[in-house]
């Protein structure tokens, strides 16, 4: 005798998202970097907007920082992605 | 009933169970089949539709829907009559203050608490007296495996997938509670939170473990306060000094006390509010005093407002001991109250 049984998972289809082309050179690029706003995302971005700039003559670097560390970015930091060649963002603990 | 989930025929009760935790479908223990009939078994109870959308979660924008969430209900042994609180639940955690997606990704590692008030608590056997913290009856045992089995397998909540939670608690298995309304005079969680008596509700608060206290050497309701007050403040210096939702919970002996004492809900709430706090500068006397800067005399308090304390009446009868369960992430989750049987995100009816 068999058992018949239901799947418990959502059955969804990730919505394939196509990413942005990649870029061959940082030069002259504009970088915004995305900060969850922890104790450890200060020093981490600091030393990362030096990087950018010395060593891949980055030529402007945008530090934004949410306001809550446990949600998504709020819809002004997304409005401003548009105008960044390049967008950094990642935990800070 | 027209079930939309996709089906597997297996040969055996244990080729279920290795079929199941084979996909990474469980929480490590044996589930119950959830057979066509079961989980049709609990729409009916609830009168939903198997694609009725329960709500949708708002960072990933995942549908929740009915059936989905009677199959997860069933496995982790659900009756019927346990759905209600069940999909009452979600509708609840689905809420944007609740922050799903954080309280249930967070490395913080919180778990759903879930209290229970209300006619519901009787038609479904919960208890609230012995070990109410631990496995003390099938009702909410179940209940809150139902919540975690769902957030595993709708929402991709394991550990190591959503889920980076550097410890977590055993919470995070079941974390369900009942309020004893009937060994207290005091008002219910539900009544404080403004719903009649005879409705039946389902909080839900993304919590850390409890934090159990002891004093039985006292009679006087502030020193017994002092206790619960004392712990809170340890959880601001240890955990997290941010203030939000804290949730008492008050065994029979305190409650006694308490209340033989003419204390009410209210005003323990206000001596908590006014107990529970810290200053900046006493991180530096448990190895944080690298961020206490020039804030040191900065007061915190635990909660944001006397309001902001939720009291359970729960706990066996004897021993003088009570716990503290703290917020994952101050006010920034929010504890969320709903009636069992009302859609809160309907929209009100047209006028004529």
């Amino acid at each position: 005798m068999t058992i018949r049984v239901l799947d418990p998972t959502s059955e969804a289809t990730p919505q394939a998202l196509k990413p942005a082309p990649r870029l061959r050179s940082l030069k002259g690029k504009t970088v915004g970097l995305i900060s969850n706003g922890k104790e450890g995302t200060a020093g981490f971005f600091a030393h990362l907007d030096r990087l950018l700039r010395e060593r891949y003559q980055v030529a402007n670097v945008i530090l934004r920082t949410k306001a809550n560390y446990s949600a998504p970015a709020e819809e002004s930091i997304i409005d401003e992605v548009r105008n960044w060649d390049l967008a950094v963002t990642g935990l800070g603990d | 009933m027209n079930l939309l989930s996709k089906h597997y025929d297996l040969d055996s009760s244990s080729d279920v169970q290795e079929f199941y935790h084979s996909r990474g479908w469980t929480d490590g223990f044996p589930i119950v089949p959830p057979t066509p009939a079961a989980v049709a078994a609990c729409l009916d109870w609830v009168n939903l539709a198997a694609k009725e959308v329960i709500g949708i979660e708002p960072v990933r924008e995942r549908p929740i829907t009915a059936e989905k969430l009677a199959i997860n209900a069933v496995m982790a042994g659900c009756l019927p009559n346990h759905f209600p609180v069940v999909v009452t639940a979600w509708m609840a955690m689905l809420q944007q203050e609740f922050l799903l997606h954080g309280a249930t990704a967070s490395t913080g590692g919180c778990a759903v608490l879930v209290i229970l008030n209300g006619p519901i608590r009787k038609e479904i056997d919960a208890r609230s007296d012995f070990n109410v913290l631990g496995n003390s009856d099938r009702a909410t045992s179940v209940i809150g495996r139902a919540i975690r089995l769902g957030l595993i397998n709708i929402l991709e909540v394991s550990p190591g997938a959503i889920d980076r939670s550097t410890l977590g608690h055993p919470g995070k298995i079941s974390y369900c509670i009942a309020e004893d309304e009937e060994g207290t005079r005091w008002q219910s969680v539900a009544q404080t939170r403004g719903f009649p008596s005879d409705v039946s509700t389902v909080t839900v608060f993304a919590a850390g473990a409890p934090r159990q206290i002891m004093n039985e050497w006292t009679t006087q309701p502030e020193e017994i306060l002092e206790t619960y007050a004392a712990e809170m403040r340890a959880n601001m210096r240890n955990y997290s000094i941010w203030s939000g939702n804290y949730v008492l919970v008050i065994p029979k002996q305190h409650r006694d006390l308490l209340q033989n004492a003419g204390w009410t809900k209210s005003d323990i709430a206000e001596t908590i509010f006014r107990q529970a706090r810290i200053k900046r500068g006493e991180w530096s006397s448990v190895g944080k005093g690298a961020v206490v800067r020039d804030k040191g005399d900065t007061e915190y308090t635990a909660l944001p407002s006397p309001e902001h304390l939720l009291i359970v009446a729960a706990g066996g009868p004897a021993g003088g001991f009570g716990a503290i369960i703290p917020p994952w992430l101050g006010t920034k989750s929010q504890a969320v109250t709903a009636a069992i049987g009302v859609c809160i995100d309907c929209e009100p009816p047209s006028s004529p």
